[in-house]
């Protein structure tokens, strides 16, 4: 894809020369190392396994999901689009899917960045003589990060709808919570059991695609398409939106 | 290089541009003349590929804009009138950036980059933040990116907006080299600047062309009126030395301006200047000349006429009754103001006589543009007042007939 690694290199570049990226990864590591020891001696009753499977599928975890690659996306199209480098961009040699996938590319990296550091967990844990489960704590950070650039994709939706970064934050937040609500409504329909409605809801929820999956080290290919159909439709929208730009 | 054919595109209702049809040879430097929102820019940005076109082709260098959109990116040079830089790079990251984009291998980048900085002047802040940047240095940096892959083709939206004049000569200088290898195509509303950089000129006016050729065919083509005066006491026959004046070989027929204390004015309508051979006719005569001067429109002259939407091809207008003309300052149009309400009544739509719209020929072009303000309906009697018609001499809509020089609107008091 033509200017796809170059704008995905300027992208992150662009994410760590700016103070809204430190601000995110300093707090997000602070409150999720802490969140882990709680996990640890509190919860799980010094289970380091548990504890680590927790802090990558716990509660606070989604929180992140909800409200980080919001933040970290939201002035991604937004902010060029309004100081104009959005028309350097789309007269620039370089697809407008490779635009929007540089910067979804250089989003996941950076929650990859956060998410990993639960390995750093292990490591210490290791270092001080106990043995962590390796395995689902890897598998764990490689869908922590896959479902990040799932809900990256919804960030730069809301991006490419607005103008204004706070409003596109806001729009990503509102979408991505209704991405993950949305089995609910099979509660809340109280669809008789067997429905097709009801079983497509229960094939379409995020969260039990991640935990049964990823949180617990089981690799299979039917999650990996589940969670890349829902990216490839995101970045679709988003794509087409920017293309909507030229046209209006 | 650049071909376009029935170019028309709307936003919505609006009619940006409509049935452009112009043609850019390789190495030919063309300016866009033409007053705000008369479709420059978005001319420019169908041409560069940022927005398709609603009906009409554009083929630049070679390639369809709409259907081989990446092959024509990859030839252009592409200066939007906002000079899009990232404003949190250094100026040589900017550039590297630039070259990845149009996939320049790493040597090429290393030898372009210090040779473009060069060229747009900017290479002694190669290491600045763009962000810091102020805007003159911005706009080199922007000429810079927009240099680096050696483009066939430059596309410069108002490239000196913003500058100060310094700065705008050496842009200009600059542009004046570039025009050597590239084929330039610009757009200015500083007019001074497109008569020194541009041999030709295209002036969009409401979406549509409304001239276009070298600066002096358009000056001949739709101008026309240029004419010597000459100021000479003649005597008692004037009409007898109006017949001679218009003799002289090449003359158009004289008129007569009337009596200015004991000297009489003519004017002489010709396409040479014929100063010579009415100096040679006033001294066979005896005639005590006092001013003898060729008169040409200007560029400005015209662009004004244009915007104004006034006729063309009328070189009365241009002249007004000897009262008037001595309160002007020599060698701007000026006209009365009620003589403006009837040359463009679409322009002054609901004006009542005694109030007064600005002459501002920037303002035809909005068609919302707000009335004047109505305290100064009341006003009875308001007196006869010159404009001066020059849109470029600062304030466009200034009031003669009082000392304030600077003023963008009637005053309401």
């Amino acid at each position: 894809m033509q200017g796809l690694w170059t704008i995905y290199r300027r992208e992150l570049a662009g994410l760590f020369l700016s103070p809204l990226a430190w601000i995110l990864l300093t707090i997000a590591l602070f409150a999720h190392g802490y969140i882990f020891i709680f996990y640890l001696v509190s919860v799980t009753g010094r289970d380091l396994r548990a504890a680590m499977q927790l802090a990558l599928a716990g509660d606070v975890f989604w929180w992140f999901m909800l409200l980080l690659p919001p933040l970290l996306t939201m002035r991604m199209i937004s902010e060029e689009a309004r100081s104009g480098v959005l028309e350097f961009l789309l007269t620039a040699p370089a697809t407008d899917v490779a635009v929007v996938l540089g910067k979804l590319a250089a989003a996941t990296t950076f929650m990859g960045l956060l998410w990993s550091s639960v390995l750093l967990y292990g490591g210490a844990a290791h270092l001080l003589g106990v043995r962590p489960d390796w395995i689902p704590a890897i598998s764990g950070v490689f869908g922590a990060t896959l479902v990040s650039c799932l809900f990256s994709s919804i960030g730069l939706v809301a991006s490419a709808l607005s103008s204004t970064p706070i409003l596109a934050a806001f729009a990503a937040v509102v979408m991505n919570f209704l991405v993950i609500v949305l089995p609910s409504l099979d509660a809340l329909l109280k669809l008789p059991a067997g429905h097709w409605a009801k079983v497509a809801l229960g094939h379409a929820s995020v969260v039990s695609q991640y935990q049964s999956s990823f949180g617990i080290g089981v690799l299979d290919t039917k999650h990996l398409v589940f969670f890349a159909a829902w990216i490839a439709f995101f970045v679709f929208v988003a794509t087409r939106l920017l293309e909507k730009r030229r046209w209006s | 290089m650049i071909t376009v054919r029935g170019l028309t595109r709307r936003f919505g209702a609006v009619t940006a541009v409509e049935a452009l049809d112009f043609q850019l040879e390789k190495g030919e430097v063309v300016g866009f003349l033409g007053p705000n929102g008369a479709g420059k820019t978005t001319t420019m940005r169908i041409l560069a590929g940022y927005l398709p076109a609603t009906e009409g082709v554009a083929v630049v260098a070679g390639f369809d804009v709409l259907r081989q959109s990446m092959e024509v990116r990859k030839r252009i040079g592409y200066l939007p009138e906002s000079v899009p830089l990232y404003a949190e790079l250094r100026v040589e990251e900017m550039l590297e950036f630039q070259g990845r984009l149009h996939g320049l291998s790493r040597a090429e980048r290393r030898q372009r980059i210090p040779r473009v900085l060069e060229r747009a002047g900017i290479a002694d802040r190669s290491r600045s933040i763009i962000g810091q940047l102020s805007r003159g240095q911005r706009q080199r940096v922007g000429i810079a990116v927009a240099l680096l892959p050696d483009p066939q083709v430059l596309i410069l939206d108002e490239p000196t907006s913003g500058l100060d004049p310094l700065q705008r000569l050496e842009i200009r200088k600059l542009l004046t080299e570039l025009a050597r290898e590239h084929t330039v195509l610009l757009s200015s509303h500083i007019l001074p600047e497109i008569e020194a950089v541009c041999p030709r000129v295209i002036i969009l006016s409401h979406g549509r062309i409304a001239a276009d050729g070298s600066k002096d065919a358009l000056l001949h083509k739709l101008g026309g009126g240029s004419y010597v005066r000459v100021e000479a006491v003649v005597g008692p026959d004037a009409a007898g030395a109006a017949r001679l004046l218009g003799a002289i070989k090449g003359a158009g027929a004289v008129r007569d301006r009337g009596r200015l204390g004991i000297h009489h004015v003519f004017e002489v309508p010709c396409v040479e200047d014929l100063r010579e051979d009415v100096g040679a006719l006033a001294a066979s005569k005896k005639w005590a000349l006092r001013e003898l001067s060729w008169r040409k429109p200007t560029l400005e002259q015209l662009f004004a006429r244009i915007a104004l939407d006034l006729p063309l091809e009328t070189p009365e207008d241009g002249a007004s009754a000897p009262a008037a003309a001595s309160a002007a300052p020599s060698g701007a149009v000026t006209l009365q103001v009620d003589a403006q309400l009837r040359a463009a009544p679409a322009s002054a739509p609901a004006a009542a006589p005694s109030s007064f719209r600005p002459l501002n020929p920037f303002e035809a072009a909005a068609p919302s543009a707000p009335a004047p303000g109505e305290k100064s309906a009341e006003k009875p009697a308001a007196p006869r007042v010159v404009y001066n018609l020059n849109p470029f001499d600062q304030g466009a809509s200034r009031d003669l007939s009082r000392p304030k020089a600077i003023d963008d609107a009637p005053r309401a008091e």
